[in-house]
């Protein structure tokens, strides 16, 4: 339903993004991980048309048989909220604080179908409720302020799935709540697009959190997927040197409960922090961060070799075994 | 002998109202010890009182029931200079660096402010130089100003600057939280190593259960300004006695890399 071919994004004659190839099938969720800086965000706003004026795309994503880079405004304002839905990281400040829950739902419903205000009221009691918030007919007349972050953050979700969009595409919606909390708001997601059929595209900094909700991931490093795959495989047999170094450095908890023997070990590292844009190395962007760089990954970045369902792009990865 | 000593304590912001039970009180019956050279970790959800807590021990909020005993001083009773000597042997880090360092000062003033303060001198460059070495950055960051650094490398700055008046503990308050995954490995291995060559006492305070089992010997789980469960790390875990350590260590685990292995 979603795939996107040669996908470039250029910002201030940097390449930021270079995705050669993204599938998202219908009805499945695909979990984009990255650290800060790694192009994750921009890719999910290249994708939903939301990145600045001075951004030049090029390449193609076709979103149900429809291409979206270079299509006018209109038209994606369309698509836009109706077809693809969003759910951002910070709940609080995603909300207007002026506006009374009710409407804020409501709006979201306004803008793509045409509903009388009674039967709009009744949309959104029930999409309240398909959030599982409690007491949806009095939560309508209350503001953000008096909702704690995990509930604002099932508002969000309420309001954007009221259009049924096929696509949802959540950025981070859990790195700013409580963990009791995030798993909360990570089980309705993964039942809501379960109910709905409805595809995700999770982007997240944190590998166990895609795990929870996704099939499959899509890891990202200076603006280029370099490894991706079912998400089981990419965590028990990572190939990019990349993927391996991230999965070593998890703080993650304890094998088998056995807490006592767990205090006290080092973590992995990886050397060094994320380049800025334009401050990548030449070949593998990972290259100069990399214990396992060899000679190959200095000249051009590897063409992705696919096995299996699982594809990587590293000049040296992991040896299975 | 315990280094802190906490004991029945309460503790209310300015002008909070009080109600009949605990309603007003941010902290409420608070007990607990720190031994010297111990890890603690200190673990709760948004709001629990964690921070409110470590600001308490250290001398920044005055607490209005029980005692709070610092090397056996009732931190209520100290003198000016006693209060100085508290401040300085109790350090904390926070949890973003980007918003703790003075955007407007390089990194060499920084780094000398707390020495500045407290001990009414200007540390030299050698000095400042030594304190950088010792979380592994080099003198080539002293001119530079907050925005010229990374997260990781201004978190490093912030320890170095904690450590410049040779504190006895140092409070980390989600010191990793805001930095990248592979950075953040970097910081806590650093910690770890600081401890141990400093013989530092070290109090952590995170919502991630991984890092304080990995980090801290003992811990306190708080919801809604109480303890509710305290204990070895390796016991409470494995056994938790209160339901939402449970539930804490459900979710962790549920959102954990380690989930499969299990099933």
């Amino acid at each position: 339903m979603l795939e996107l071919r040669d996908l470039r994004v250029q910002i201030g004659g940097h390449e930021i993004i270079h995705i050669d190839e993204l599938d998202l099938e219908p009805g499945t969720r695909l979990g984009l991980v990255g650290e800060s800086g790694s192009g994750k965000t921009m890719t999910a706003k290249a994708i939903a048309g939301l990145l600045p004026d001075e951004a030049k795309v090029s390449g193609s994503v076709r979103f149900e048989g429809r291409e979206l880079v270079a299509m006018g405004d209109s038209e994606f304002s369309e698509i836009r909220g109706k077809q693809i839905g969003f759910v951002f990281q910070d709940p609080a400040r995603s909300l207007n604080p002026m506006m009374r829950i009710g409407r804020q739902v409501s709006e979201a419903i306004r803008l793509h179908a045409r509903l009388n205000r009674r039967a709009c009221t009744t949309k959104v009691i029930e999409l309240l409720e398909q959030v599982q918030l409690p007491d949806p007919e009095s939560l309508l007349r209350r503001y953000p302020h008096q909702l704690s972050g995990g509930q604002q953050q099932r508002v969000m979700i309420a309001a954007a799935i009221a259009a049924d969009p096929e696509l949802l595409i959540a950025d981070e919606p859990t790195t700013a709540l409580d963990v009791t909390v995030q798993e909360e708001i990570l089980r309705l997601l993964i039942s809501l697009s379960e109910q709905r059929k409805m595809s995700v595209l999770f982007v997240s900094h944190d590998l166990g959190v895609i795990r929870f909700v996704c099939d499959r991931v899509a890891v990202i490093y200076g603006g280029s997927v370099i490894e991706a795959g079912r998400i089981e495989d990419v965590v028990a047999n990572p190939m990019h040197r990349y993927t391996a170094a991230l999965l070593a450095a998890n703080p993650g908890m304890p094998r088998d409960d056995n807490f006592s023997a767990f205090i006290g070990q080092r973590l992995q590292t990886i050397e060094g922090t994320v380049p800025a844009v334009g401050n990548f190395p030449s070949g593998c962007r990972f290259r100069n961060r990399c214990e396992h760089a060899i000679d190959a990954c200095t000249a051009t970045p590897k063409p992705a070799i696919v096995e299996n369902d699982h594809r990587h792009s590293c000049w040296n990865p992991v040896v299975e075994g | 002998m315990s280094l802190v000593d906490v004991s029945g304590m309460f503790f209310h912001y300015p002008r909070a109202r009080l109600g009949a039970g605990s309603e007003g009180w941010t902290l409420h019956d608070i007990s607990l010890t720190i031994r010297p050279q111990s890890t603690l970790g200190i673990v709760g959800e948004s709001g629990s009182g964690k921070s409110t807590l470590i600001r308490v021990m250290c001398g920044l909020l005055r607490h209005q029931r029980g005692t709070v005993r610092f090397d056996g001083d009732d931190i209520l009773q100290l003198s000016r200079e006693g209060l100085n000597e508290l401040h300085r042997r109790n350090q904390i880090v926070f949890q973003n660096p980007r918003r703790s360092l003075d955007p407007r000062m390089t990194i060499a003033r920084s780094l000398s402010e707390p020495v500045r303060a407290l001990h009414d001198r200007t540390p030299d460059d050698t000095e400042l130089i030594a304190s950088l070495e010792r979380v592994g950055l080099g003198q080539e960051v002293l001119p530079r100003f907050p925005h010229q650094l990374s997260g990781g490398q201004l978190q490093r700055v912030g320890i170095a600057r904690s450590l410049s008046v040779n504190p006895t503990i140092l409070y980390a308050d989600e010191p990793v939280s805001a930095l990248d995954v592979s950075v953040q490995a970097q910081v806590l291995n650093l910690l770890m190593d600081l401890r141990d060559e400093l013989g530092l006492t070290l109090v952590m305070v995170s919502h991630d259960l991984g890092v304080v089992s990995r980090m801290c010997e003992d811990i306190v789980v708080m919801r809604d300004g109480r303890i509710v469960e305290s204990g070895v790390t390796s016991a409470v875990l494995a056994q938790p006695e209160s339901s939402y350590t449970g539930a804490l260590l459900r979710a962790a685990r549920a959102a954990s890399l380690e989930r499969a292995q299990e099933a």
